[in-house]
């Protein structure tokens, strides 16, 4: 069975707004889910449900079957979910290697010093930081450090990751050489993804279904392809940009 | 047994040609800074004896300030969360020792074992509610519990009300000099240990970025609540030291000036590293005992205006300025 990150009917209410108003949705593991929608729809707070970084107020996240939505945070990371954030958060005072060393020794739980070694190795080529590993976080530019997000969320060992605009404020030619990078990785490794993203030619190249938010609610599901011409989605959020499109 | 016995003795060979080389190298990965207060500590351990009642007083003091300043470094200076209240842990261990020895008629010894564990339980009671807090407000949340701690234990009768405990166990200077020596170094042991490893390695992400911390799969609550549990456990117990060496436990073990001489010390020291807080225990203590001592009220002034200089112009305070100016010394300066 392959396994699975299910959400049902999940509401968040911040006060007296409601970011997220009954939103569901699945992923199987290999499988890239694209989250898309206008500015304030609730993707973010959708990310942060999912990973256990905020409570819903009803609804309930599953993995595998299993209640994730109460755990904290570190511990949903340990059961095979993790997210990188929008803005990146590295550990500045150590270097790229040591970053995520952090992460398959905390979030992958390996013990013994050479795995360790060799898992973080393994990642640092992946996401072609080899380079880079020795260099102190701080000192990355702003792509290295998305790559660096996205290296220690794979060190963690999770079977989904949760990936919050890992594309976005990046040059055309670094959306492409990224692109590229994550479905090279995603092929090899075969997680299941989340993936919230701005850039729209970056979601509709990822992912294999898409999922529309609009205030809070999920508007349409389907394909890049159908959901690019679903007719509330081109107005709610496509509309400029579908209107000056050359088709 | 011609078997039993030639195994015995192989065993023995290997012992012998072993535990040497294993001993040197157990010393040669402690670091130079560990070797080298490790030295200081033995030079310290091994004085004992030979040592001027004047002498005695004096390290006395300075072992029970580097013992509060080490205390500190293992929450504010690992974590980066300010404890204004550390004073709380460190007055209460003053009172269950005085207590102890008072209403119980316990040995001095056993009373510091027991200040220490009243300190850890506060702080475990303390910490479960305030390190849900970050930045500002767990520093004002401690600050509260400090001010309150002063009211609580002046309110009490069983502790004197406000009039504190008295209590005369004769000349035991030796012993309290031991047992502050003993603090003393199973603290910078403790640093030394939490600053390697595994737990080295989440405590470095949780101070550079909590949040982060949590989503690489660091237990962070866990984290913060056994370094401030260590830590209220050996500030009780090095207040508790305090208050036999002085034969007298006041409200005013309260005073929040003690909180603020233990920030100071590893503000100027250099938070979260091995020897700052000794450097800042000598830089804050040694003036108190000597120089300052003929202006009792500039102290404070003294020492405010080192750490707002330092804070300003210097963060790392001491050593973070050397490790950042000297990398040759970043080898030997921890």
């Amino acid at each position: 069975m392959t396994a699975r990150l299910k959400a049902e009917a999940v509401v968040k209410r911040f006060g007296g707004v409601t970011a997220l108003d009954g939103v569901s949705l699945e992923v199987s593991q290999g499988a890239v889910l694209g989250l898309i929608g206008p500015n304030g729809s609730g993707k973010t707070t959708l990310l942060n449900v999912l990973s256990g970084t905020i409570r819903p107020t009803s609804g309930h996240v599953f993995l595998d079957g299993e209640r994730i939505d109460r755990m904290p945070a570190y511990r949903v990371v340990r059961a095979g979910v993790a997210k990188t954030h929008q803005i990146p958060k590295p550990f500045h005072g150590m270097t790229v290697r040591e970053n995520v060393t952090a992460a398959a020794t905390f979030g992958a739980g390996l013990r013994e010093g050479a795995r360790v070694r060799d898992e973080v190795g393994r990642v640092l080529r992946l996401v072609e930081l080899e380079p880079r590993a020795d260099v102190p976080a701080s000192a990355l530019t702003v792509q290295e450090k998305k790559r660096l997000e996205f290296a220690r969320a794979l060190a963690t060992g999770a079977r989904f990751l949760l990936l919050d605009e890992i594309f976005a404020g990046l040059s055309p030619e670094e959306v492409r050489a990224s692109i590229e990078v994550f479905r090279r990785v995603q092929a090899e490794l075969g997680f299941g993804a989340v993936v919230v993203e701005h850039v729209m030619r970056a979601v509709l190249s990822v992912a294999h279904r898409v999922l529309v938010l609009e205030e809070g609610r999920s508007i349409a599901e389907g394909t890049p392809q159908e959901v690019v011409r679903d007719p509330a989605v081109v107005e709610a959020y496509l509309g400029q940009e579908a209107a000056r499109a050359p088709t | 047994m011609r078997i039993i016995g030639s195994v015995w003795f192989r065993f023995r060979e290997m012992r012998l040609r072993t535990l040497p080389s294993t001993l040197w190298k157990g010393w040669r990965s402690l670091g130079p800074t560990a070797q080298g207060l490790g030295i200081v500590l033995a030079v310290l351990g091994g004085l004992g004896p030979v040592l001027p009642v004047a002498l005695f007083v004096f390290l006395i003091l300075f072992m029970i300030y580097a013992a509060w300043a080490y205390s500190i470094n293992l929450i504010t200076g690992m974590t980066g969360y300010v404890s204004f209240g550390h004073v709380v842990f460190a007055g209460a261990g003053a009172y269950a020792l005085a207590y102890g020895v008072t209403a119980w008629g316990i040995h001095p010894l056993a009373g510091v074992v027991a200040a220490g564990l009243t300190g850890a339980l506060l702080a475990l009671g303390v910490g479960v509610v305030t390190l849900r807090l970050r930045g500002a407000y767990f520093a004002i949340a401690t600050l509260v519990t400090a001010l309150a701690a002063v009211y609580i234990v002046s309110g009490t009768p069983a502790l004197g009300d406000g009039s504190g405990i008295r209590f005369y166990l004769g000349f035991q200077i030796g012993t309290q000099y031991y047992a502050i020596w003993t603090l003393l170094a199973s603290e910078i042991a403790l640093t030394w240990w939490v600053t390697r490893g595994r737990i080295g390695l989440g405590l470095r992400a949780l101070r550079d970025d909590e949040d982060a911390a949590r989503a690489v799969g660091i237990n962070v609550p866990r984290l913060k609540l056994f370094l401030y549990v260590l830590s209220g456990g050996f500030a009780g117990a090095a207040g508790s030291v305090f208050t036999w060496f002085n034969s007298s436990a006041f409200p005013d073990a309260f005073q929040l000036a003690y909180s603020l001489d233990m920030l100071a010390m590893i503000i100027i020291g250099g938070m979260g590293t091995l020897s700052g807080p000794w450097i800042g225990a000598v830089v804050v203590n040694v003036p108190r005992q000597t120089l300052l001592k003929l202006l009792p009220q500039g102290q404070p002034i003294v020492i405010g205006l080192l750490v707002i200089l330092i804070a300003l112009f210097l963060p790392g305070g001491i050593v973070g300025i050397i490790r950042k100016y000297i990398p040759e010394a970043r080898r030997y300066l921890e």
